[in-house]
Formats: structure tokens, C-alpha cells, sequence
């Protein structure tokens, strides 16, 4: 038999689950959800579970922090720690001057800058244009602020959670 | 027949036209950006060549680029596949000036369908319907009524400047008509400057419903049924299916009858479509030509055994058509879905990325046109288009049932794909009892997230990492206890989804 509990990240949310597995049976926890199944791992990037009379194939696979898992054809990224802040394109944490970064939400092209360093700005008010697969992503600003310092240039390729801006929030 | 084509397209097109090619014995080029160098049309094809930087601009779009390919490589012919250049007149008339066989309509024909004014002329010259207007813009509010009468309602206003749904408005009955006016000219005018509108009769909750069509270079022309495209989102066909559930023998008989007018009055040769609006009351009106392959072709083929590709090719090298109309039966019903890389979460922002794992669908019935691989990175510059999963069965129900399981079977991982959410569109009882048009999606999935169902794929998705983490780690833990379940006692009898934990 078999036991662990571990931490993990999905869609942003934290996510505490612990496993026990003993005979080719799985028992999984999380809080005071239950769920029990038979379980035979088929390759290195397949699992399958037997429960309620219906076998589900799991598909898996690591890179790096993160494990891509499908499940009946939907694709989940489960992380395995906290990455460094929250959801992209929103407002991020606070840093310790209290600006707000931006971020792009998807990899893709900086096709336009619409704001300069110092220039106040208005909520949702669009500051960077970031296009990917012919699709145009206008990135705004979820608060009133001052641009504090812009990190792109026009051309540049950006990685999902590419910080794009900082602004400075209105003094309250 | 042609030795050599040069295939100038990426991705799953480019992947078809050069299996194809392969199956023909005809030689292959493959061309490539800088982003595509491992691409996989160019780890199929014979030769490939690269054609210039990412931006399709400079490669794939850049004419003198590919043909100087084609002229290297020493090849006669050019496919276009779809998008690019495929409808580009000039390029067609270019290829046929250097002496390069453009695998497409003739460059006259491509360039009258492509001018959406002169097509509509042509058609009405024809005799085939168009969606009713005025031919010219209003002056007095008399003339507007009588023309609304003549219509009938609902009409709209559209701004003759128009575009981009500015000065827009759609009147239900004759009360709505001035204010409506009043409305579209105030809004065309801060638009464009100009607040000239005029009246198109407002087709409701129309289908999108086109006809495939081949014609050979002597004007031999037929078609090949109906395909139904209703189910859009942001105007872009993401499910397709043939037959179309709404036609029955009568008016497809009439509508193909139609279309292979339509294309005769065009002068149209090679492979081509000819899209309709069709309303509530089953009136159809001709929208456009789409004077190139489709990308939901494969339907058509499963359901009539017709290779269109192959057909293009032999139109292309100068061979009649093999078969006529009588010919041509419909069996069984085809579905198709558009796998693309977008995120369905986050209202489908593109998704690019490393493809880590890949595992197709397999199975009697079961087609996936794919222009991907495990391992290889879908650039940002290119449509999101990954795959095409197209599945045939004896009868709608048999087929739609069948591309259901195989989407649960595709797992691409890496990316995120619309995979699922085109499972929930394919289950939804309203697409099942064939009603949708092309409404479907702004009304039942005006946003896509997380049931009860999904909640409980996200806890299998946990439990699987989990498992493996524990094989990983081996060896007992005991950590249970400061999770809270103290009991121990674990019930390894019963088997089942996710439940309340207190009972066991």
C-alpha cells in the first residue's frame, strides 16, 4: 500500500488531494470528496481507471512544474507549485512599489503599444495589442493608474505571462 | 499527367494534397517559412523549399517567391490548398503566364466570383435568387416604405459605406421603420461620413447550407450534394455535416440544380462551392463562391466516395470528369470538426505551443486529417486550424454518436484545444435534432466552463498526476492523518465517481 498527499495548481485554484492505492485499487481524497477506482497504468502516458462500470483512459504528461492530463478529450495543466502570480491580462498582485503588472495572456506578437511611459490611464483602457494565429488580443488596464514602465517593444515575441506593463494605481 | 506539383499551403492541407500526390505518383515540393522548417508537409514531401520569414506575407503569401520555387524545382503545377493565394486572381493569372498549371479556376472565372458586386449581377442575370434589395439608396422616406412593403418584413438598414455592422438595424414592422432610418443614418454618418442607407430584405435565423461542385475544362459540371455549416463562431465554421438535416430530395435536387447553374454562368472549372443563405421557410439565396478547396471537404467525400483532391488534379491536367450527375449518390452522413488550438476557457484565445503528447483518434469511420505531431511547436503566425476529426456512419444519430467517442479518444496535450468544447456542441440536444443555424453558439454556449461533469474530469485529472506522483515517490507516506481523514478505514468495495466523503 501506498500514500501521499500532495499540492497542486489548476486553473489558478489550489488544490490539496491525497491518494492511497493498494492491489490495483485507488483511493483519492480531496476534502470530503472520495473517489475510488480500479487502476492499471497502460504506458508511460496512459492510465485507466474502472469505475461504475465504465473504463476511462487518462492521458498524461510531464514538463517540468507542470503535468498535461486529458480526460474524455479535454486537456488539463496541473502545476505542481504556486506560480510566481495570478491569472494574466488581470490585475496582478501588488509588488512592494504597489504597481500592477500586466501580462499577456497568450504567446503571440506585440503589434502595437498604445500608451507611453507616464501617461495616465483609465480602467480598461487598451495599453498593448498582442496578436497570435491572425487573432487580435487588445491587453487593458483593470484600474486607473499612471504608466510606470512599459517592458515590450513593437515585434517582440511574448510567452503567456510575459509582463507587458506596470502601472502606477491612482492615488487613492 | 503532371510529374512534380508544388503545394503552396502548410499545415493539414498542405499534408492532403501531398498524400495525394504520393497516392497519384506524382512528385511532391513542399514550401516553408522559417517558422515551418519542421513542419510536417515539409518532413512528407519529396523536396521543400523555403520561401522567406515567418510573416505569411513574406513567405507563403509572397507570389515570386513560389514560383521561383515551382521553377527550380522544375514543378508543373501549382496547388494552392486553401487561404493563401488560393483565390487570388492575380496569382492564378501569373501562373498562367509563366506556363505553371494553377490547380483552381481559370483566372477570368476566379477573379468575377471573387468581386462580390459582379458575382451578385451575374447570379440575378442568371436567374438564381440573391438576397432581395434595393438596388439603389434611399432618397425620400416614401420610397423607403414602399420598398420595405415589397420586401417584407423584417428588412434592414444597412449603411452603403457599410462594413463592420455600422449603421446596422433590423425593422420587424412598419412603426420600427423611421426610427430605425433615423438611427442607421446618424450612426453611418459619424462612421463614414456619409449617411446614405438602403434596405436588404433580413433573412432570420438563416442556415448556412453549400453545395459542392466540380466542373472539368471542357464544362462538363456537376455537384456533390450539400454540406451544412450553421454551427459558426465569430463567423468561422467549426462543425460541418452532410446531408444537411434540413433539405429534403426536393430541394436539394433544386438547390444543386442551382449551384451548378450558378458556377456554368461564372465559367467556372476545377473544384468549387457555392454557399446559400436558407431561411425558416426554406427559400434560399445564393451568398458567394468559394472558388477553392474547402476545408470541410472531407465530408463530402465520405459520403459520395469521391476523392476531391485526386479530382482536382485530373481536372488540372486537362481529363473529363468520369462521371455525370446520375452518378453521384449520397450514403450514409458525414460529420467534421475543426480542432483548433485556442482555449474554449478563455473565451478561445489562441493557443500555440509545444505539442507534448498526441494520441489520435482511431476506429471504423473514423478520418483525422492532422497537420501536427507529438513533439512539434504550432507557431503563432498561422491560422489556429491543428486537425480535422471527420467521422461517417450509416445515419445522422449512428455519426454523431461516433464523433462524440472519438472526441473523447483525441488527447492532445500541450496546448489547448477546442476538442471539448466541440463535444459539448455535438451533444447538445438542440444540434442533435438537427435545428441549429447559425445562431447556435451566441445562443446556447454564449460562454463554455465548468459543470458538474467537468468538475469531476478535473478531479480524475488530479487523482491521475497524484497516482503517478505516488509511483514516482514509492513508498508509504502515511501523511494522511494531517489531511484531516483520520479514520484509516478505507472501503475498497465500492467503485464509483467522486462523492460526498462522510458515507464511506
Amino acid at each position: 500500500m501506498s500514500v501521499g498527499v500532495f499540492e497542486y495548481l489548476l486553473h489558478g485554484n489550489f488544490r490539496k488531494i491525497s491518494v492511497e492505492t493498494r492491489d490495483g485499487n485507488l483511493v483519492a481524497r480531496e476534502g470530503e470528496r472520495v473517489f475510488e477506482a480500479e487502476v492499471r497504468r497502460i504506458t508511460a502516458n496512459e492510465i485507466q481507471f474502472c469505475f461504475g462500470g465504465r473504463s476511462v483512459r487518462v492521458y498524461l504528461v510531464r514538463d517540468g512544474e507542470r503535468t498535461f492530463v486529458s480526460v474524455d478529450g479535454r486537456e488539463f495543466a496541473v502545476s505542481e507549485s504556486r506560480p510566481e502570480a495570478g491569472r494574466p491580462g488581470e490585475v496582478d498582485e501588488k509588488t512592494a512599489e504597489t504597481s500592477l503588472r500586466v501580462r499577456s495572456p497568450m504567446p503571440g506578437k506585440v503589434t502595437k503599444i498604445a500608451v507611453a511611459e507616464g501617461e495616465e490611464v483609465r480602467k480598461n483602457q487598451t495599453l498593448v495589442i498582442v496578436e497570435a494565429m491572425k487573432m487580435e488580443n487588445e491587453i487593458k488596464t483593470a484600474i486607473d493608474g499612471v504608466v510606470k514602465k512599459i517592458h515590450v517593444a513593437v515585434g517582440d515575441l511574448v510567452d503567456a505571462e510575459k509582463i507587458l506593463v506596470e502601472i502606477e494605481p491612482e492615488a487613492a | 499527367m503532371f510529374g512534380k506539383i508544388l503545394i503552396a499551403n502548410r499545415g493539414e492541407i498542405a499534408v492532403r494534397v501531398i498524400k495525394a500526390c504520393r497516392e497519384m505518383g506524382i512528385g511532391s515540393v513542399a514550401v516553408y517559412s522559417e517558422a515551418d522548417a519542421a513542419g510536417l508537409h515539409v518532413r512528407l514531401a519529396d523536396e521543400a523549399v523555403p520561401v522567406g520569414p515567418p510573416p505569411a506575407v513574406e513567405s507563403y503569401l509572397n507570389m515570386e517567391r513560389i514560383l521561383e520555387a515551382a521553377r527550380a524545382t522544375g514543378a508543373e503545377a501549382i496547388h494552392p490548398g486553401y487561404g493563401f493565394l488560393s483565390e487570388n486572381a492575380a496569382f492564378a493569372r501569373l501562373c498562367e503566364e509563366r506556363g505553371v498549371v494553377f490547380i483552381g479556376p481559370n483566372s477570368r472565372a476566379l477573379g468575377l466570383v471573387g468581386d462580390k458586386v459582379r458575382a451578385r449581377q451575374t447570379m440575378e442575370k442568371a436567374g438564381i435568387p440573391t438576397v432581395p434589395g434595393m438596388t439603389s439608396v434611399a432618397t425620400t422616406l416614401e420610397e423607403i416604405r414602399a420598398a420595405a412593403r415589397t420586401l417584407g418584413y423584417p428588412v434592414m438598414v444597412k449603411a452603403s459605406a457599410g462594413g463592420g455592422g455600422k449603421g446596422m438595424r433590423i425593422v420587424c414592422d412598419e412603426d420600427g421603420l423611421v426610427p430605425a432610418l433615423e438611427a442607421g443614418r446618424r450612426e453611418a454618418k459619424s462612421a463614414f461620413g456619409d449617411d446614405s442607407v438602403y434596405l436588404e430584405k433580413y433573412i432570420e435565423e438563416p442556415r448556412h447550407v453549400e453545395f459542392q461542385v466540380l466542373a472539368d475544362n471542357r464544362g462538363h459540371t456537376v455537384h456533390l450534394f450539400e454540406r451544412e455549416c450553421s454551427i459558426q463562431r465569430r463567423h468561422q465554421k467549426i462543425v460541418e455535416e452532410t446531408p444537411s438535416p434540413a433539405l429534403d430530395p426536393e430541394l436539394r435536387a433544386r438547390m444543386g440544380e442551382t449551384a451548378v447553374r450558378a458556377m456554368r454562368a461564372a465559367g467556372y472549372n476545377n473544384a468549387g462551392t457555392v454557399e446559400f443563405l436558407l431561411d425558416k421557410d426554406r427559400r434560399f439565396y445564393f451568398l458567394e463562391v468559394n472558388a477553392r478547396l474547402q476545408v470541410e471537404h472531407p465530408v463530402t467525400e465520405l459520403t459520395t466516395g469521391v476523392d476531391l483532391v485526386r479530382q482536382q488534379i485530373l481536372i488540372a491536367s486537362g481529363a473529363d470528369l468520369s462521371f455525370c450527375q446520375e452518378d453521384l449518390r449520397q450514403r450514409g452522413h458525414a460529420v467534421e470538426c475543426r480542432i483548433y488550438a485556442e482555449d474554449p476557457k478563455t473565451n478561445f484565445l489562441p493557443s500555440p505551443g509545444r505539442i507534448a503528447f498526441l494520441r489520435e483518434p482511431k476506429g471504423p469511420g473514423i478520418r483525422f486529417d492532422s497537420g501536427v505531431y507529438e513533439g512539434f511547436e504550432v507557431p503563432v503566425y498561422y491560422d489556429p486550424i491543428l486537425a480535422k476529426l471527420i467521422v461517417w456512419a450509416e445515419d445522422r444519430e449512428a455519426a454523431l454518436r461516433r464523433m462524440s467517442a472519438a472526441l473523447d479518444d483525441c488527447a492532445i496535450l500541450g496546448i489547448h484545444t477546442t476538442a471539448g468544447f466541440l463535444k459539448d456542441v455535438v451533444d447538445h440536444p438542440e444540434f442533435r435534432a438537427g435545428r441549429a443555424t447559425t445562431s447556435f453558439i451566441g445562443k446556447f454556449f454564449p460562454s463554455w466552463g465548468r459543470g458538474e461533469e467537468e468538475e469531476d474530469r478535473e478531479r480524475l485529472a488530479l487523482a491521475a498526476v497524484a497516482y503517478e506522483a505516488l509511483a514516482r515517490t514509492a513508498g508509504p507516506k502515511g501523511r494522511l492523518g494531517r489531511d484531516g481523514n483520520k479514520d484509516g478505514a478505507t472501503p475498497w468495495t465500492t467503485l464509483g465517481r467522486w462523492r460526498a466523503g462522510g458515507e464511506s
